[in-house]
């Protein structure tokens, strides 16, 4: 008697190839269901995609804007891919964004016109990092000498983040505000000196600098000795310290370092396309979207940039699909699919599933049975 | 003696599996007589495990039959198999920890609804391990057990269910030689009473002792069958290994070396902050294997943390080749010249999910030729990873592979290349062979004792009492944090150091 059937079992090592085709496949299985709502409410789905497509890559509009929209998405995604690597749950990229915002244009406001962009921009950018970074401090410190959880206090400074740049923008004659608006309050306009240079209809330097901190972050990880530290840690803290690795110095490194990523958006998206403060450019959810970004460049730097144009390909094409009556939100709906059909595809990456092999003999008999 | 006519209990035959590519069980032919003790012998990763779990209906073959009694039989779970009267007491236990001894014994059992009476339950589970030699307390909850008595309820388990085939992987693995002794006599009253044993183990001495047949696997082949009498030690370790064994020699000890790890009134507080090792003294000197006895949880764990930096003693000194290192975290240690082989393989040794490369370089990475000022070479990690692993015959590497999917030899074979390419002053070992096969142990030993003749001084804790006396040119016991005698390698007996383990202070002067 013989039993055959289909047996699931772990792959050692998925090949390049399939890495590649699985994420690949997740956006293609999430059009697809996409399109099939598309079609029950009424549209024809591929008019809606090739208008989307044309939104977003159709113009050099269209293509400015996608990177614009890309840009803090490369950040806050490098923020989310380098703590889950270290198993450290920074899930405020959301409020370190926000401080790095806030630090960033206070910092800009603050010196005012007379300093040359030379120095000006520079400062302002450092003046974000530094913010998200502190603000990740405040959860990182306790995390690390107290063993707090980080999931809880990343997620409650994400509010008070959110309610001290509403307090600045609509509760109080904060710097930060713009004296000359006094209908609907908005945030101060950035200096000119402290603005991110254009040179592509609206898209501006960010996406350079936002392109070379993937680059770095995955040179730190992977070709440093810090880096190599950080793998072992996140790996099994009990190993690192076998090691004789400070585990706590690392994982504070990491979490201020995630910080300061998602800080650096937050500057670069007020010196650049906002410039200003302004809760309803900034109160967009890019932290968040950030992580689902890093999950489906499946934590990897170099990843998370292609991922990010993606992502902001379909942030930006879905304003545009009012103009055709269809609800923006389809985006949202896309970006969730996406997410869920990349989570179940870690699964045929990582595992495999095949009819058992069978010698010679026992194929020949079964044959003849 | 077997006669034809008389039926196979279990008649396995042709039995294939694999798992991911691995061939763990390839062709395997097994057959078991009622009433004897069958040992299944094989080094780690021969398919022992793979074989019984598929008689035990945890896995079904790829192909080949089974007959039980007679009969073709396909279990479709371990109940099935339970249901033919065969059970299995896995390597890695299956209670349920929250629950009493006596709740795990009824858990799952057909004949009982869904009421039970508590104290019916508790009678019957007195009562049987009465009679079979398996005390245990029927109230107690599993996770107040220590191993062994998790074992006896294992197998107290499958004789509530009447299991005619009792299936017993590697149980002696987790005893002390003692409960090992107490389980063959619980072993020989089931055959005794027509039950039979397959009884999985890679001990020789053991399997020699207990059983009346052996089948030897080795690489998922089933490579012979004889009746226990007829077997040679030497002959079995043979078709195990498959080649013939180098046994470890030890050179005379001339005991002049210069002391290189002197310990001197040392304190270290155990994890509930009481005091576990409780004031030793003791040196090793260059070119010896001083080797620390003692029934595990007695300070072990406790002393090697306060030697090598991970925990910080409370008084007392550790002084390493004359640098006072008490103070000190580990990455000083290692700087002196402290190489570490833990208990725990692959939680603390090794970095599970990093390359065996990456391993390789986990405690020289910070110098050249791994790195050049902060930067990784990442090419240094590739060749000398790849001379590690040709030099220490590292087995089952794929290059980009975590280390986790290597077997247990060879996760220790890795973690031994790295600390003693560190040319270590004073290696520390715990337990460097548990769990592993003869081939594994051999290397293991033979790398241990290549360090004792370069002039490293050695200290080696174990609880396997023959690899003590085979490899020690001293033995102190610890006794409850305590050292309670020492020995020099000609006045150490297994008597000797069992009296000294259990706490009895050595009135022989040695
Ligand atoms: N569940 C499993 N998944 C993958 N590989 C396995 C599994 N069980 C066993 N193997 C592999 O099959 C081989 C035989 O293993 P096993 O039967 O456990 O050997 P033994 O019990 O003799 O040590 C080994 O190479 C092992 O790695
Ligand atoms: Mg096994």
């Amino acid at each position: 008697m013989t039993v055959r059937r289909i047996i699931v079992e772990p792959r050692g090592l998925a090949s390049l190839r399939l890495t590649l085709t699985v994420p690949l496949l997740s956006v293609l299985a999430a059009l697809i269901i996409g399109g099939i709502f598309l079609w029950i409410t009424g549209d024809n789905p591929l008019t809606v995609y090739g208008h989307m497509v044309d939104a977003a890559f159709g113009s050099s509009r269209g293509v400015s804007e996608t990177l614009i929209s890309a840009t803090p998405l490369i950040l806050t995604g490098l923020a989310a891919a380098i703590a889950f690597k270290m198993l450290v749950w920074n899930i405020g990229a959301e409020g370190q964004f926000l401080l790095g915002a806030i630090v960033a244009a206070g910092i800009a406001i603050a010196m005012g016109d007379g300093v040359p962009a030379v120095l000006a921009i520079p400062v302002v950018i450092m003046a974000g990092a530094i913010g998200g970074a502190l603000w990740a401090a405040v959860s990182a410190v306790p995390r690390v000498y107290l063993g707090t959880n980080e999931i809880i206090t990343t997620l409650m400074l994400n509010f008070i983040a959110l309610n001290l740049m509403n307090y600045l923008i609509f509760g109080s004659n904060s710097p930060w505000r713009d004296p000359l608006v006094s209908t609907f309050p908005t945030g101060r306009p950035i200096p000119d000196g402290a603005s991110l240079p254009r040179f592509f209809n609206r898209l501006d330097v960010g996406i350079f600098i936002a392109i070379a901190v993937a680059i770095f972050a995955w040179y730190l990880v992977n070709r440093t000795r810090w880096g190599f530290e950080v793998r072992v840690v996140g790996d099994s803290a009990e190993t690192a310290r076998y090691a004789g690795i400070q585990v706590p110095r690392k994982i504070l490194g990491v979490f201020l370092i995630s910080g300061a990523f998602a800080g650096l958006a937050g500057a670069l998206f007020v010196a650049g396309p906002v410039g200003a403060l302004d809760p309803r450019s900034l109160d967009l959810g890019l932290g968040f979207t950030g992580i689902i970004v890093a999950a489906l460049a499946r934590l990897n730097a170099l990843a998370v940039i292609p991922v990010a144009i993606l992502m902001g390909a379909l942030n930006n094409a879905g304003p545009s699909l009012q103009s055709i009556g269809v609800p923006p939100e389809i985006v949202t709906m896309l970006q969730g699919a996406i997410l869920i059909f990349a989570v179940g595809g870690e699964f045929f990456i990582a595992n495999r599933l095949r009819r058992p092999e069978l010698p010679p003999e026992v194929l020949a008999g079964e044959a003849a049975a | 003696m077997s006669d034809s006519t008389e039926t196979l209990t279990v008649d396995l035959r042709d039995i294939h599996k694999q798992f991911y590519g691995v061939k763990a069980n390839e062709g395997v032919n097994f057959q078991l007589r009622p009433g004897e003790v069958h040992a299944l012998l094989g080094e780690n990763g021969a398919g022992k495990s793979t074989l019984c779990s598929i008689l035990a209906g945890l896995y079904r073959p790829d192909a080949g039959e089974m007959i039980i009694e007679g009969e073709p039989v396909v279990f479709k779970s371990p109940k099935d198999a339970l249901a033919a009267g065969i059970g299995m007491v896995y390597q890695h236990f299956r209670l349920v920890p929250n629950l009493t001894v006596a709740e795990n014994l009824a858990l799952g059992h057909h004949n009982l609804g869904v009421m039970v009476d508590q104290k019916d339950l508790q009678r019957d589970a007195t009562q049987l391990g009465e009679r079979y030699g398996l005390p245990v307390d029927p109230t107690a909850r599993i996770w107040q057990l220590s191993v062994g008595e998790q074992q006896r309820v294992e197998i107290l388990k499958l004789l509530y269910r009447d299991a005619k085939v009792l299936i017993l992987d590697e149980p002696t693995a987790v005893l002390t030689p003692q409960e090992s002794q107490s389980l063959f006599s619980t072993m020989r009253q089931l055959t005794d009473e027509g039950r039979s044993v397959i009884f999985v183990s890679h001990k020789l001495h053991e399997v020699k002792q207990v059983s009346d047949r052996v089948s030897v696997m080795r690489q998922g082949q089933m490579v012979g069958e004889i009746d226990t009498a007829d077997a040679e030690p030497k002959d079995l370790a043979r078709m195990m290994v498959g080649r013939d064994l180098e046994l470890p020699t030890r050179a005379e000890d001339d005991s002049t070396g210069q002391p290189m790890l002197v310990v001197r009134d040392l304190r270290v507080p155990g994890d509930r902050g009481l005091e576990s090792v409780k004031g030793v003294s003791f040196e090793v000197r260059s070119g010896e294997v001083v080797g620390v006895a003692g029934v595990s949880g007695n300070g072990q764990r406790e002393l090697a943390y306060g030697l090598v930096g991970l925990r910080r003693p409370t008084s007392g000194s550790v002084t390493l080749d004359g640098v006072d290192v008490t103070e000190e975290n580990v990455l000083e240690h290692i700087r002196q010249g402290l190489a570490y082989i833990p208990q725990n393989r692959l939680g603390m040794g090794l970095s599970p999910g990093l390359t065996t490369e990456d391993n390789l370089g986990l405690k020289a990475f910070r110098e050249a030729p791994y790195s050049k000022g902060r930067q990784l070479v990442p090419a240094a990690f590739k060749s000398r990873g790849k001379d590690l692993i040709e030099q220490y015959d590292i087995r089952g590497v794929v290059p980009g592979l975590p280390i986790r999917l290597l077997s247990g030899g060879n996760l220790q074979k890795a973690l031994l290349a790295r600390e003693v390419e560190m040319q270590p002053k004073i290696l520390i070992a715990r337990s460097p062979t548990r769990g592993l096969d003869v081939g594994a142990t051999e290397a293991v030993r033979n790398s241990i004792l290549r360090e004792r003749s370069r002039g490293t001084g050695v200290l080696l804790m174990s609880e396997d009492l023959d690899e003590l006396l085979a490899l020690s040119d001293r033995l102190i016991v610890l006794y409850e944090g305590e050292i309670v005698g020492e020995l020099t390698a000609r006045m150490a007996t297994a008597e000797r150091l069992g009296l000294l383990m259990a706490g009895q202070r050595d009135e022989v002067a040695p």
